[in-house]
């Protein structure tokens, strides 16, 4: 074991803790910025933590430190201790017995490390230069960065778990501008990968232009009830948000509009969701959880059936359920509840052909407000920004449209998913494909 | 106990300059947390965390660049300025810092520091607070409220021989309470704070913000769905001005204005709002949330006014915008942490105090939509388009409040919102936040006095318009 865990957990004994658990990471990061074909800035680190959780007569306490010197961790050991004291005893509070996981392959890439700083600065200058010249209505761009990190997550706990695994991550990110007359759209991309090798420049750079360009001239529509499609960016989003609900920790608090609700149809029949930790492409991936509890599938809503909630050890306890291996974290906090790679499973129609399913509808680029969703009960009035759909092509750009409703009710009225999954952060790493609507009330002029 | 050694501080900015570097900049910070929250009635979980590092900036031929690191020994800070003078050694741009001018001011008085006090009486104010908001009714089915403090020192020294500390001491009560009645569930949240130390609670009734949010939450139960359309709206004071915050002061920054990215860009001097509105931010407020001595650059904060009676008087810098824009700096240089790099942020921004009453506002309009209280949003920067969710709103007819409206949101764009800006009020008060931006959350304060928009877009699940809402 890492000897700063093995003399810590003997420390904790010794203070007569019943059991301790570490949670230590360490990482690096890279980030270049540029702008007008310079540097605007570069971020190199490395960095580190510990987060330190005990328990003592089924009370947890908790505390975490970014300072390694031998008498910050010594005060980290007391600090856990004293907080323990206050909070309250709960059977539910252990810590989960070791279980063998399976190797997740292919988290990490060595090249992070291996790549010359200049090629990733190369990255970033090539990103803003074509972004300014694929079309003529887009000359700038106003964030243009290449970032990349490795993170190392360890485990160890009293009962003999000793866990490790290496993740990396590359991005590339390009906000650009477009005008015309004396309008400014913004376009934003991004695109993800292990390493720098598995970003798609091309990619990025047309979407991020496509995007701004394509929203000049939008304007308001009159208020309509018409199909609704949703950008696998969009819909994505509006998982995120329901992502949430799926936590048995909100369950429990009353925080999840999908409470008490298992076995109950809560979606289209088309609609399957999973939260899946060892997707090979998932950003998210881990072989195990922040508990170190082995990360698995979990069919969330099956055939637009909910099958039932995330745990980690204490709600799993608390509900006489098991583990789903769904504790997030990180140093600074507690295990939570929360998803990792959540997906809405793609159907196998193309895109285009579930376009061609709509007459006279809207697609919808972008959807804001989704913070001010309750999620509680699922009810929202969101902003949209798209493009009119006409006998299945997008045609003239629109925006200050809103939409009011309910989670579950829009979930409900999924009549076809197609085929082209993508991800994005929002809350977890969310996948999802191109989603058609029925008729929903959208208001405009 | 200093944060470092002057003589390490020295060592480490020269080890950068012998690289060959024109400016050091480096950022120490100590930051000690502690959290407490109170769920079912029982106290969940008592936290508390250390956050020590430093963060050295350097400037080699016009190229900025930043490393950071945990490991404060001698050897540790010594092999970040090798680093960073190394990567930095590119060189080939034309960056160069504002001069940085002005006396640093005091710190914010505590009387108390938090950490002085045991986690018991704490505990006894939050579980005072979870009573009081359960005894409101018993459709109050769930209460969650926390306290959190935090103790953020620190240090900013530069290869000018600058050499500013700063110490911010915040604390800060939360309550979230869900009422519920026939399947029907509704929620509101309060979150008073202050730059004080354990002494906020002696004129801070944690009890009565509990009351206020269970109130509340409660009757929304009875709201009836918002009408939808374009009508004027009156926002109400405090954090109300989270939409001058993101739709306007965002665009107001630097760094988004060097760019061009916001519609505020090149209109300084031009009159961008309607003729009665003076906006502000202001760093030296006492006590408030996002109040500091010394901005993270270590560049002593101003008051600034951003719009004077309609026209638009200023951006917010930091030195590096500051120094490619050829203007003074503003004290708005911040970060999150010394993992971060600095950005042109707001500190405390509001728009100020006008002449009317909010009665006078009220029964001026004879049809509207009173969002007393704004929640969530999001913001455009470059366009100005913003939707905030309104938590607690009521209609207005015949210029009085009527009833309360649930699941409203409000759509715009805020260059163009400032223009219909037709009345303001006397009532202006600040509300604590933290904003977002570039993935760094730092503390702010927002606020506003009662104001009205003379026709805004308002987004709401009610399909009938709200000329026939009468049961």
């Amino acid at each position: 074991m890492n000897p700063i865990g093995e003399s810590l957990l003997a420390r904790c004994k010794a203070q007569g803790a019943e059991d301790a658990e570490l949670y230590i990471s360490r990482g690096t990061e890279f980030t270049v910025r540029v702008y007008k074909g310079e540097i605007e800035s570069l971020v190199s680190a490395e960095s580190r933590g510990i987060g330190l959780r005990t328990f003592r007569e089924h009370r947890v306490g908790f505390s975490y430190t970014s300072d390694f010197e031998p008498a910050a961790l010594d005060s980290l050991v007391d600090e856990a201790l004293l907080n323990g004291r206050y909070n309250h005893a709960d059977d539910a509070n252990v810590l989960p017995e070791p279980r063998p996981f399976e190797v997740l392959t292919g988290l990490a890439s060595p090249a992070v490390a291996g790549v010359d700083p200049q090629r990733k600065i190369d990255f970033a200058l090539e990103m803003e230069r074509r972004a300014t010249s694929l079309d003529a209505r887009v000359r700038r761009v106003s964030d243009a960065m290449y970032s990349d990190g490795s993170g190392q997550v360890a485990i160890y706990n009293s009962r003999g778990l000793e866990a490790s695994f290496d993740r990396t991550v590359a991005y590339g990110v390009l906000e650009t501008i477009a005008e015309q007359d004396s309008e400014m759209q913004s376009g934003f991309a991004f695109t993800h990968g292990r390493d720098m090798d598995e970003l798609d420049l091309a990619g990025v750079v047309k979407e991020a232009v496509e995007n701004a360009a394509g929203l000049l001239g939008a304007r308001p529509v009159p208020t309509a009830s018409v199909p609704v499609v949703l950008h696998p960016h969009a819909a994505a989003m509006i998982l995120g948000v329901l992502g949430s609900s799926f936590s048995a920790d909100a369950v429990i608090k009353r925080r999840s509009l999908l409470a008490g609700k298992v076995g109950e149809s809560v979606a289209a029949e088309i609609v399957t969701i999973t939260d899946d930790p060892r997707l090979p492409e998932g950003l998210a991936s881990r072989p195990f959880d922040g508990e170190g509890v082995p990360a698995e599938r979990n069919e969330l809503i099956g055939a637009g059936v909910l099958k039932g909630y995330l745990h980690n050890t204490y709600t799993a306890r608390r509900t006489n359920s098991r583990s789903t291996g769904s504790a997030v974290r990180s140093y600074k906090s507690v295990p939570e509840v929360g998803v990792s790679n959540l997906v809405l499973k793609p159907g196998s129609l193309s895109r285009e052909a579930l376009l061609a399913r709509v007459s006279n509808g809207l697609h919808v680029s972008q959807l804001s407000g989704l913070n001010t969703v309750n999620p509680v009960s699922g009810e929202f009035s969101l902003g949209l920004t798209g493009h009119w759909i006409e006998n299945g092509r997008l045609t003239r750009p629109v925006k200050e449209l809103t939409v009011a409703g309910n989670v579950i009710a829009l979930l409900k009225k999924v009549v076809a998913v197609a085929d082209d999954l993508r991800f994005m952060f929002a809350g977890g790493f969310c996948g999802s494909p191109t989603v058609l609507i029925e008729e929903l009330p959208v208001g405009g002029l | 106990m200093p944060l470092l050694e002057q003589s390490l501080v020295d060592s480490v900015i020269k080890r950068a300059l012998r690289s060959g570097a024109d400016f050091v900049e480096l950022f120490v910070e100590r930051k000690r947390n502690q959290s407490i929250s109170v769920e079912e009635s029982k106290v969940q979980r008592v936290n508390s965390g250390n956050d020590l590092g430093a963060g050295l900036r350097i400037i080699h031929q016009g190229t900025v660049s930043y490393v950071y690191t945990e490991d404060l020994s001698e050897d540790g800070l010594l092999k970040t300025a090798d680093l960073a003078a190394q990567i930095g050694r590119r060189g080939g741009g034309r960056f160069a810092f504002a001069e940085l001018s002005g006396a640093p001011r005091p710190p914010q008085r505590i009387d108390v520091p938090p950490d002085s006090v045991g986690a018991e009486a704490k505990i006894e104010l939050l579980l005072e607070a979870d009573q009081a908001a359960r005894a409101v009714s018993g459709a109050v089915k769930q209460v969650a409220v926390g306290y959190g403090q935090s103790a953020q020192e620190v240090l900013v020294a530069t290869s000018e021989g600058i050499h500013h500390a700063d110490s911010r001491t915040r604390v800060r009560l939360m309550v979230h309470a869900v009422a519920e009645r026939n399947g029907e569930i509704q929620t509101a949240m309060e979150a008073p704070g202050m730059q004080r130390g354990f002494e906020f609670f002696d004129d801070t009734s944690a009890a009565e913000y509990a009351r206020a949010a269970a109130e509340r939450a409660v009757a929304l139960l009875d709201a009836a769905p918002s009408p939808a359309g374009q009508m004027a709206v009156i926002i109400g004071n405090e954090f109300g001005g989270v939409l001058f915050h993101e739709a306007c002061g965002h665009g107001l920054e630097a760094d988004f204005v060097g760019k061009g990215s916001t519609v505020f860009t090149g209109k300084i001097g031009q009159a961008v709002a309607s003729p009665i509105v003076t906006a502000i931010d202001d760093g030296t407020l006492p006590s408030r949330w996002g109040t500091l001595a010394v901005d993270d650059e270590g560049v002593p904060t101003r008051r600034n006014v951003l719009i004077q009676d309609g026209v638009l008087v200023s951006y917010m810098y930091d030195r590096l915008r500051a120094g490619q824009q050829n203007h003074p700096v503003t004290g708005n240089g911040r970060r999150q942490s010394y993992q971060h790099l600095p950005i042109p942020r707001m500190t405390n921004t509001f728009i100020a105090a006008g002449a009317h009453t909010v009665e006078d506002i009220i029964a001026a309009t004879p049809r509207g939509l009173y969002a007393k209280k704004l929640g969530a949003g999001q913001v455009d920067v470059t366009t100005g388009d913003f939707v905030f969710a309104v938590t607690e709103g009521y209609l207005i007819e015949g210029g009085r409040i009527g009833r309360p409206v649930r699941g409203a949101t409000i759509v715009g764009n805020g260059p163009r919102a400032l223009h219909k800006i037709d009345m303001v009020a006397n009532d202006l008060k600040l509300a604590p936040g933290t904003c977002g931006k570039e993935g760094q959350g730092v503390p702010v304060s927002v606020g506003q006095p009662t104001i009205r928009i003379s026709e805004l877009t308002v987004g709401g699940t009610g399909v009938v318009p709200a000329g026939a809402m009468r049961q």
